[in-house]
């Protein structure tokens, strides 16, 4: 498959956000749970002290009460009375601290019933002992049976604490484990981003390169191109210079031939010197329109509007020594204004018109029409009509090439350059030009222009 | 009566140069005219210097000056014509082969006083000739300069 730079670099870009997206995720997850985590810690440390706290309470308050039981010293109790006191608070404290552990629960529920029944006796034998005094509790002091409570609260809150401590080991592990494995996630994003982004920078630099390498070869183009063109100056300069001599000796030489042998030579040989001439003139003809032709090519194009309409008057004008004497009906419709060179347009129309007024010579009463017709969007199109010899559709094509002539020299005059010169300014114009016609039935001949013109 | 000052002519090309000096015959011209076969040549002839420097003081009533030629071209003497104090009163025609129009351009920004184009035909030659000699040897009051003199040395015809 091939992909485009542009698609490539699209594809390369996307992959690292699609990474970035992930990592940021993956991260938002682990560090919600490394929060939980210690949000969990926290507790398990409030409950561990908690409990450090509860056994403390119960072991002083045991304390407290056994030597109440032995001495009747009112204020060995009041241990005993802050246990009474705060130890349900203590309770329901570690209760809501331990409650995402069912085990916890169930034993904090046997620690409970053990410090109530710890508490409960303790205020029986103090009631006793306030009753009935010394004599009344003395079979208690000498008994076991409180140590054998405390002893099992203790052994019930380091099992406790012990549980708590697990969960803590566990969930320092599972952090340190989910921490590690972004840490992972992290150093491989990196390197495939890198990688990644090193290939879409290899990719837009070799995209670089290759459009200066293009940009390069252009400019070296146009260089060679103008080079081409400067010689192609030099070129046709030399041959407005140089080609016209010699043809200019021919008709001199035979013109001082003429002179200096007027009465010697006879009707014969004049016409050979006429001939001779005659060839050298057309020559130069040819030289001079070849010249306007290349020119054509080459010239820098102006671009302002121009109003045909005036342009034909112009034309006509112009054309009034070739008109003159002849019965030539005009029809002129409107004609649009365009857009272009008004030098160039001008040469377009005098050839178009000179060639109606040259081809209906044959006509007692020429019709020629000049017009705009409908193109296609976005161009105008001028035609100009006569009614004159016309010519077959089948040489179409030739009529717009350079010296193709249709016709023989001696019917009609010109070095058939006329209509390659409209051909190439209109196509100078970006504009289209077409012909029709029939073997003495007249021609026509269209061309186009853009409304918008864009010089070739 | 004061001889016509000469024309001086500078054309590399020795047919042209006939059909000029033929041209020129046709009308009886009183002129003497210098022809110069190159650049360097003509500079010299108005100079006086190197074959020159024998002729006798004195500026052409006009030069009539080809475009192309060996060695120094027509606008090269041209603008040494013209950038000389001496030398500018005298009228200079470009008489060449070329339409082109950055010759035309160039030689009347140089100060050249007319521009002929050499035509193919062998009669609007002649009469283009014809016409420059009448005027410029006859009709045109050349600027006043030294006396009138003959001149000898180039080729004269």
């Amino acid at each position: 498959m091939h992909w485009s730079i542009e698609n490539r670099m699209v594809a390369g870009f996307g992959l690292v956000l699609a990474f970035v997206l992930v990592i940021g995720v993956v991260s938002y997850f682990n560090t919600k749970k490394l929060i939980a985590n210690s949000h969990a810690d926290a507790r398990s440390h409030g409950a561990l002290q908690m409990l450090e706290g509860i056994l403390s309470t119960a072991e002083n308050a045991d304390l407290g009460q056994r030597r109440y039981l032995i001495t009747g010293e009112e204020s060995y109790l009041s241990p005993y009375r802050t246990a009474v006191s705060r130890l349900p608070e203590q309770l329901r404290y570690l209760r809501e601290t331990t409650a995402d552990s069912a085990a916890q629960q169930s034993r904090l529920d046997s620690l409970e019933k053990l410090i109530t029944k710890s508490l409960d006796s303790s205020k029986a034998e103090i009631a006793l002992r306030t009753n009935e005094g010394f004599e009344g509790v003395r079979h208690l002091i000498f008994a076991s049976r409180v140590k054998n409570e405390i002893d099992e609260i203790r052994l019930l809150i380091e099992e406790m604490e012990n549980e708590e401590n697990k969960t803590l080991t566990r969930r320092a592990e599972e952090s340190q484990a989910s921490t590690h494995d972004t840490i992972l996630l992290l150093a491989l994003a990196t390197l495939l981003q890198s990688v990644l982004l090193g290939s879409v920078y290899y990719l837009i630099r070799h995209d670089i390169t290759q459009r200066k390498r293009v940009a390069t070869e252009l400019r070296h183009r146009g260089e060679q191109l103008e080079a081409a063109n400067k010689e192609l100056e030099a070129f046709s300069y030399s041959v407005s210079h140089d080609l016209r001599a010699p043809l200019r000796h021919i008709d001199g030489y035979v013109g001082l031939l003429e002179k200096a042998a007027v009465t010697t030579l006879d009707e014969k040989a004049r016409r050979y010197l006429a001939t001779i001439s005659e060839s050298a003139k057309q020559m130069g003809q040819l030289i001079d329109d070849l010249l306007v032709f290349s020119r054509m090519g080459r010239a820098e194009m102006r671009d302002t509007p121009v109003y045909l309409d005036q342009l034909v008057k112009e034309v006509q004008h112009e054309l009034r020594h070739d008109t003159q004497g002849r019965n030539i009906a005009w029809r002129i419709g409107p004609l649009p204004t365009v857009h272009g060179d008004p030098a160039m347009l001008r040469l377009v129309l005098i050839n178009l018109i000179s060639n109606a007024v040259k081809f209906t010579r044959t006509r007692p009463l020429a019709t020629i029409e000049i017009g705009s017709a409908s193109g296609r969007p976005g161009e105008k199109v001028v035609f100009v009509r006569d009614n004159g010899v016309g010519f077959d559709m089948q040489y179409v094509e030739k009529l717009f090439g350079v010296f193709q002539r249709l016709h023989r020299a001696e019917e009609f005059d010109g070095t058939g350059i006329g209509l390659a010169n409209v051909r190439r300014i209109i196509h100078r114009h970006g504009g289209r030009t077409w012909a029709e016609g029939t073997v003495d039935g007249g021609a026509t001949f269209y061309f186009s222009l853009p409304t918008g013109m864009e010089p070739a | 009566m004061t001889t016509p000052r000469p024309i001086l002519l500078a054309e590399d090309n020795p047919r042209d140069v006939e059909l000029i000096l033929a041209a020129m015959a046709e009308h009886n011209l009183a002129n003497e005219i210098v022809v110069c076969r190159d650049g360097v040549e003509a500079l010299d002839y108005l100079y006086r210097r190197r074959g020159f420097s024998a002729r006798r003081q004195g500026n052409p009533a006009v030069i009539l000056l080809d475009l192309k030629m060996p060695k120094v071209d027509g606008l090269e003497v041209l603008r040494t014509i013209k950038a000389d104090t001496g030398l500018k009163p005298i009228p200079v025609v470009m008489l060449t082969s070329s339409r082109e129009e950055r010759d035309l351009v160039q030689s009347y920004a140089l100060g050249a006083n007319a521009y002929v184009v050499k035509p193919v035909d062998f009669h609007s030659y002649f009469n283009a000739i014809k016409a420059l000699g009448i005027f410029w040897g006859d009709v045109n009051e050349p600027p006043p300069g030294l006396a009138r003199t003959t001149a000898n040395g180039c080729s004269t015809g």
